[in-house]
């Protein structure tokens, strides 16, 4: 895992947040093995045996696997069929149990042992090593997760952007700690020009509960478009710039003109709550960057609402730029308050 | 319940306030937007009324509920009430099913809800009347998708249609 060191001042991992089938350590199932003693009936066995317990809703399996030991007396074992709770529980593991109708001849296998083997396939290559130790597994390699998951995806120049990026919503947050307001920032920038959009900080203390950093963001974007629900005034480091200065920006909806935050990046503090990241949904977000995850937050952390199939919209999500700035966040005092990590 | 202590509500006033909420989905699908309508009731009076103004106000997140919370937060400082016990008692009745932010934002703000069709395991504050007036929610939902997003992107409306 490589780390940035930029301007000598910070160092920081950015990760790939993924979903939660990605990021689960492998479950495993068990089913019954045997030994092949003899080599030369290996390829008989395992076309008879696939005809008998065909792994068709498990082929990332592997059918065989070299012994695990070099002592071992035989050089394969192989799987014969997925221990079903009803199988396991009677304990029949001859060979007779296993082949009543004689679909298998057994000439060359061992006695069937049980063994635990990976129940789905391998999405990333930390899932795929982990799977592979207990039997052998096929993984179809996402080399973007691969390349994500080692920190290795982006350029030392776009993760000095980021960090400027990230640095503007810590400044966001500390200016808006200093009005009382809960210390998170976010910032939102056009992907394709890495132009800011608008900067805002958490206004839930101010005239409106739900005015987490992120809607607030998201409502600047609607502003900087000829939209927006609600005036900053009172909130003057809650800013947004015209997309692009010339043209007046008309509300006829033209090809060319920004739609929501398409293509847009958001960076947060913090992870966002369930409210924010399905407001970031609706937005039709590109990618968000958090810094620090938080109790209650809805990506990394529970419900990874950004690779939710059942949403019409997903995004790649990264967490850990500039983390310990985010995380410091946290500890600034308002005065006659305690604070809690509310999302 | 909490709400609405003190004063039985009569089906025939919830009839009423169902209906309204639907008069204001036929609004905003005459304007254009998602035809959502909801009502805010505390103590039999209603202080929020809100419709979908997502396109109105170029911002995604503009739902009916969103809109009426707000309401309430104004209702709340002009009559000079604490919007936390305002919220804890009040009801909202919504034309359809609360997508996952507002119900995560109606969660936040304590407010009990009343839909007309509406499944749910989070358990706890919430109230609903299933299948209240559904057929006319679900009805105008698909008048609205039939027509086209005038703020959608080109490219976009064009896809949905190739998919169909
Ligand atoms: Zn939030
Ligand atoms: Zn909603």
């Amino acid at each position: 895992r490589k780390t940035v060191e930029l301007n000598g001042a910070s160092t920081w991992d950015v990760l790939p947040v993924l979903s939660e089938r990605e990021s689960q350590s492998v479950v495993l199932i068990p089913a019954f093995a045997a030994p092949i003693l003899d080599k030369k009936e290996a390829c008989r066995l395992v076309r008879e045996v696939s005809a008998a317990y065909p792994l068709g809703d498990h082929p990332h399996l592997k059918r065989v696997r070299p012994c695990v030991s070099a002592e071992s007396a035989h050089p394969l074992e192989m799987i014969l069929c997925l221990a079903s709770p009803r199988l396991e529980q009677d304990g029949s593991q001859s060979l007779a149990a296993l082949f009543p109708d004689g679909q298998v001849d057994p000439r060359g296998l061992g006695e069937p042992f049980l063994t635990l083997v990976p129940a789905f396939p391998p999405l990333t290559r930390p899932q795929y090593e982990e799977a592979s130790s207990h039997w052998p597994v096929s993984f179809h390699e996402n080399k973007r997760i691969s390349r994500a998951l080692s920190g290795c995806l982006f350029t030392p120049s776009e993760k000095a952007a980021m960090q400027s990026h990230m640095e503007l919503a810590v400044q966001a947050a500390r200016e808006g700690a200093r009005l009382n307001m809960e210390p998170v920032g976010a910032v939102v920038v056009d992907q394709a020009s890495g132009r800011v959009l608008a900067a805002a900080h958490d206004c839930r203390k101010g005239f409106n509960p739900l005015l987490h950093a992120a809607m607030v963001c998201i409502d600047l974007v609607a502003c900087s478009q000829g939209g927006g629900a609600y005036g900053y005034k009172d909130y003057p480091s809650c800013t947004f710039f015209q997309p692009d200065g010339d043209s007046g920006h008309s509300s006829s909806s033209g090809d060319g003109l920004p739609y929501i935050c398409t293509g847009y990046d958001m960076y947060l503090t913090r992870e966002p709550c369930v409210m924010c990241a399905m407001a970031l949904v609706h937005s039709r977000i590109g990618r968000v960057f958090y810094g620090v995850p938080s109790a209650h937050g809805a990506l990394g952390t529970n419900y990874h609402i950004h690779r939710c199939k059942d949403l019409n919209h997903r995004f790649e999500v990264f967490r850990g730029v500039l983390e310990d700035q985010c995380r410091s966040l946290a500890h600034i005092s308002v005065p006659g308050e305690s604070r809690k990590d509310s999302p | 319940m909490e709400a609405e202590k003190g004063r039985a509500v009569t089906a025939g006033e919830r009839e009423a306030w169902m209906d309204l909420a639907v008069n204001m989905a036929k609004e905003a699908l005459e304007s254009g937007e998602v035809p959502v309508g909801c009502l805010m009731v505390y103590n039999n009076e209603i202080i929020g009324k809100g419709k979908n103004e997502v396109n109105e106000t170029k911002n995604a997140t503009r739902h009916a509920e969103m809109v009426a919370i707000d309401q309430v937060m104004d209702w709340c400082r002009q009559n000079e009430k604490e919007p936390k016990e305002v919220f804890a008692n009040t009801v909202l009745y919504v034309t359809v099913e609360p997508c996952i932010m507002c119900a995560a934002a109606l969660r936040m703000m304590s407010i009990l809800w009343r839909i007309i069709h509406f499944l749910t395991d989070t358990g706890e504050p919430f109230q609903c009347i299933a299948g209240y007036r559904s057929e006319e929610a679900v009805e105008m939902l698909k008048t609205f998708y039939r027509q086209e997003n005038p703020n959608a992107p080109k490219s976009k409306v064009r896809r949905k249609e190739c998919s169909k």
